[in-house]
């Protein structure tokens, strides 16, 4: 892996503003050739897996096909993106709607959950970037759905995953398929086995889920993010998943507040420093951003939506002439400025020539500043697309502390853009458990530096229909030094660890 | 209108109905009831499922849908046009001769959705192309085919007709949802001001909507009303006591009152809408009852354009008064934490518009059916609220006032004032002649 030499330059800035970076489409020089395509069965989905499947530190790019084949893209970039795509791979399949890597066996070798509009599957990375489908291996009872979102957490003493695949309509009902919303799944399992699955009801056309300690007791819930536009009676969800007991829902009693979005994609990050997560929950024209209203250990899970405060409703387009509003499906923050502030990126695409929504929506790109406030820096930063957006990844694709970008299309090319800088100061943190949850899903991963603590919660699953499974990435400004511990899912705390700046470091228990 | 005791009227209708030459179909071809009515199911989703159609948007679709069917049916059957009766309606082509009835309707109401809903999502499309293509064929099974040529071509020629007649009301183009990109407040203390975060909210909804051109009020815009308490932040004043009540009331709720505040939200997006759920009423009395088609028909079309009118003189009046909400003033004096139980609509708040529309709507829908129509409403079933039933429509209205009060969203002096506002609609569309 190439590591270039620490820099902090100074980019162009907003005025008094963070740093714009500046991102070059590379799309077609890198060999990034690939399209979602389909129609009203792929209306949703056309997510990505960023993952490292080669073991030479560069991240893999897995893109869900629709109606076309599924691709995996293998990284050959050095300074400037390059990518292959694989030729047998054993990911290569039809009615792929998107993915999210994990590790299920623990064997060190990162697997794939592959969502399907049809039979999810389970495959298994063999190394070298080669794949077979463990389904049956793993005992996984694959349901025949229009499968949207998934995520992964291992429950506290297990040995096995806990998987909960979404779901969104019966594609059977033509006049009247409002309503009529499909299950979502929760697969526990032990001795390298998956029993069959739980059904979460009620189930709302689920776009995207996420296992999240939301209050940091040790145990994560299931965020659920719903679509409006299917269910009825439906809301915004969060439910207990708590070991060895039936999932059951926070209820209104427990302090739950009904939310009816179009929810399309769940983002999450400590934004404030607090020690508790935000949630960032994608819909069409005003998006949420959710602070804990009452942090403590007596929290209870409600929220206020800060998105106007603090600049990030992206309800509307703020460039071109289409004024519409907008669409917005992944999302996912990372610091693409390496300032030390977590920034936003967004994912926007009109559903399918529907007119009372933009048309030409561009992606967005926040910058997040000091005072927790955002800017807008999409059409700045080069990253302004306007082709129907879906899935997406914000990952450093060629290892040089820069966080680049990919998007992927409906019915367009796919896209990926290297971010050019400046560079600024960066670290990565890799943490590693042996036996199951080798990935540690569900650790909290701080680095301190000055008077300033960054936290990250390791995650698989949110966004829309993918997901990247990288070392944290961590921008750390102006600063020369820094550590970083880690709280392993079990709540036990590693010591501090002085880091080495520009690198991945990994922290092992 | 004359009103009338329902069984008896219905009665004699049924018999003039069956006496009426009527082609021979197969045994199971649905009939024009069962076409209306599987059409207006798909219409109620699509007025959910349709981003533009903010209440005031889902009236007007409901007027133009029902005028279109009326039409069809006064010309199959011989009845009297809304032609020269509804503002701006000239006389409508005239059928060629013999048509089937189930066609006829079915290729109306096709013609007329797909153009009234042409911005409806993608699943709002297949939707629209499976009931068109499904029912289309069943309605055709067996039948004549110049016949069911010529039916058809009626249906499109009449829908084609009440489309044109419908792009000229000034209604037709609604922009950003409804919301203008620009918008001055009023700058009065008593001025509304946005009351969400909302960023889409931050200027009212549907501001010109008063200019559209109405179905049956004619002049300049009558149904007008009383004004509100003077404004006054006094706490002696009337003004003030109105706030009181509805921050009392929010805040000792019972179940009951919190389940009728739910029942009646009926928010876009989320529900037919308030006309949407009046239409719901009326389908659901329909298929209990088997409601010829003619009455269904004309119940559609005066139910459909009393709600649009309702509407339009509502939403003139809200701008004129531009009064804030509930939610702006108790905070603002009572107390800054104050949460009601609904969210508040995004525009001004004087008169209610579920008042003024269910005014309108149960003094039409008592002069079809009676004051002492009992009925259960189901609307809100499959969103796991449960049915509840009205002695009269008359108290389903007086319900859906009061539900404003219980969210915390309206005055008292919206309320009462409103459904009085809507009985002075009703009163025009009451007027119109049809059966």
């Amino acid at each position: 892996m190439k590591r270039l030499a620490l820099l902090f330059l100074a980019g162009p800035a907003l005025a008094d503003g963070p740093a714009v970076p500046q991102f070059v489409e590379e799309t077609e020089a890198a060999g990034f050739a690939h399209s979602f395509t389909g129609d009203w069965e792929f209306v949703v989905g056309g997510g990505a897996a960023v993952f490292d499947c080669s073991g030479d530190g560069l991240p893999e790019v897995f893109m869900a096909g629709g109606t076309s084949s599924s691709a995996l893209f293998l990284n050959e970039s050095s300074e400037t993106l390059a990518f292959r795509k694989a030729g047998s791979s054993g990911l290569e399949m039809d009615m792929v709607s998107g993915a999210y890597p994990v590790d299920i066996d623990a064997d060190g070798v990162t697997d794939l959950a592959v969502l399907r509009v049809g039979e999810a599957r389970l495959m298994r990375g063999l190394g070298d970037c080669k794949f077979s489908d463990a389904s049956a291996d793993w005992g996984f009872d694959a349901h025949d759905l229009w499968h949207t979102a998934f995520a992964a957490t291992w429950e506290k003493g297990a040995d096995w995953p806990t998987l909960a695949f979404g779901s969104y309509i019966d594609r059977a009902q033509e006049e009247f398929p409002w309503g009529n919303c499909t299950e979502n799944l929760l697969y526990r399992g032990a001795a390298r086995k998956f029993a069959p699955p739980l059904s979460l009801n009620p189930s709302f056309c689920t776009l995207s889920l996420l296992f999240t300690d939301w209050n940091r007791s040790g145990t994560p819930a299931l965020r659920v993010s719903n679509d409006r536009e299917y269910y009825k009676g439906g809301q915004e969800q969060l439910w207990h998943i708590d070991p060895e007991a039936e999932p059951h829902l926070y209820t209104e009693a427990e302090g739950w507040k009904r939310l009816r979005i179009w929810g399309m994609g769940i983002a999450s990050r400590d934004l404030n420093g607090d020690g508790y997560p935000e949630y960032f929950l994608t819909s069409m024209a005003d998006n949420k951003l959710q602070f804990l209203a009452t942090p403590g250990s007596e929290a209870k899970p409600q929220y206020a939506d800060e998105a106007f405060k603090r600049g990030v409703t992206a309800h509307q387009p703020y460039t071109g002439d289409d004024l519409r509003p907008s669409t917005a499906w992944h999302a996912q923050f990372e610091d693409v400025n390496n300032d030390g502030f977590a920034d936003l990126f967004i994912v926007k695409g009109n559903v399918w020539a529907m007119p009372d929504f933009a048309e030409a929506d561009p992606n967005n790109l926040f910058l997040g500043q000091e005072d927790g406030t955002f800017v807008e820096a999409g059409d700045k930063a080069g990253v302004a697309s306007m082709l129907q957006g879906r899935g997406g990844a914000l990952a450093d694709l060629n290892g040089d502390g820069l966080v680049d970008m990919l998007v992927v299309n409906r019915n367009g090319p796919a896209q990926v853009w290297r971010n050019a800088g400046p560079v600024g100061t960066w670290v990565a943190i890799k943490p590693q458990m042996q036996g199951a949850n080798r990935d540690a899903v569900n650790a909290w991963v701080e680095v301190r530096s000055g008077d300033r603590t960054q936290r990250q919660e390791v995650l698989v699953g949110g966004g829309h229909a993918g997901g990247v499974l990288l070392p944290l990435h961590f921008g750390l400004g102006p600063a020369e030094a820094a550590e970083a511990r880690v709280i392993w899912p079990d709540g036990e705390a590693s010591d501090w660890v002085k880091l080495i700046l520009g690198q991945i470091n990994m922290v092992e228990r | 209108m004359e009103p009338f005791h329902l069984n008896r009227r219905f009665l004699l209708l049924a018999g003039v109905a069956l006496a009426l030459p009527v082609p021979a179909f197969a045994a199971d071809r649905p009939s024009p009831e069962v076409v209306v009515l599987q059409w207006y199911r798909l219409i109620l989703e699509l007025i959910r499922h349709t981003a533009t159609y903010s209440p005031p948007v889902a009236s007007r679709a409901f007027a133009y849908l029902g005028v279109a069917l009326w039409e069809a049916v006064a010309q199959s059957r011989g009845l009297t046009s809304l032609a020269g009766q509804a503002n701006g309606l000239a006389p409508l082509p005239q059928l060629p001769g013999a048509v089937d009835e189930a066609v006829l309707v079915h290729a109306t109401l096709s013609a007329a959705t797909a153009t009234l809903f042409a911005n409806t999502g993608p699943t709002g499309q297949r939707a629209m192309t499976a009931m068109t293509e499904k029912l289309g064929a069943k309605v055709t099974e067996g039948l004549d085919a110049v016949l069911t040529a010529d039916s058809s071509a009626q249906g499109a020629a009449i829908a084609t007709h009440i489309l044109a007649w419908a792009e000229t009301d000034g209604g037709a183009k609604v922009e950003n949802l409804g919301f203008p990109m620009n918008y001055t407040l009023g700058g009065k203390p008593q001025s509304w001001v946005p009351t969400s975060a909302v960023r889409l909210q931050q200027t009212p909804l549907l501001p010109g909507w008063g200019d559209v051109r109405p179905f049956a009020l004619t002049g300049d815009l009558p149904c007008g009303l009383d004004p509100h308490p003077d404004y006054s932040e006094d706490p002696a004043s009337a003004f003030y006591a109105e706030a009181v009540e509805v921050y009392e009331t929010t805040k000792t709720l019972t179940d009951e009152q919190k389940l009728i505040a739910r029942f009646w939200s009926d928010d876009p997006m989320l529900s037919p809408t308030p006309p949407g759920h009046w239409i719901s009423i009326l389908s659901e009395i329909a298929a209990r009852d088997a409601l010829p088609l003619d009455q269904l028909a004309d119940a559609l079309a005066r139910l459909g354009m009393a709600v649009a009118d309702a509407f339009i003189v509502c939403w003139r009046v809200k701008f004129e008064y531009d009064l804030l909400r509930p939610i702006t003033y108790i905070r603002r004096l009572i107390d800054p934490k104050w949460e009601p139980l609904l969210n508040t609509p995004p525009f001004p708040e004087y008169p209610s518009g579920h008042s003024s529309q269910s005014g309108a709507a149960y003094a039409v829908l008592e002069a079809i059916f009676g004051s002492d129509f009992a009925f259960n409403d189901a609307t809100h079933e499959a969103d796991g609220l449960p049915v509840r039933s009205f002695p009269s429509f008359k108290a389903a209205a007086e319900e859906a006032a009061i539900s404003r009060l219980y969210g915390g969203i309206h005055f008292r002096a919206a309320i009462d004032n409103g459904i009085a506002q809507g009985e002075c609609v009703a009163d025009f569309i009451n007027r119109m002649k049809t059966l």
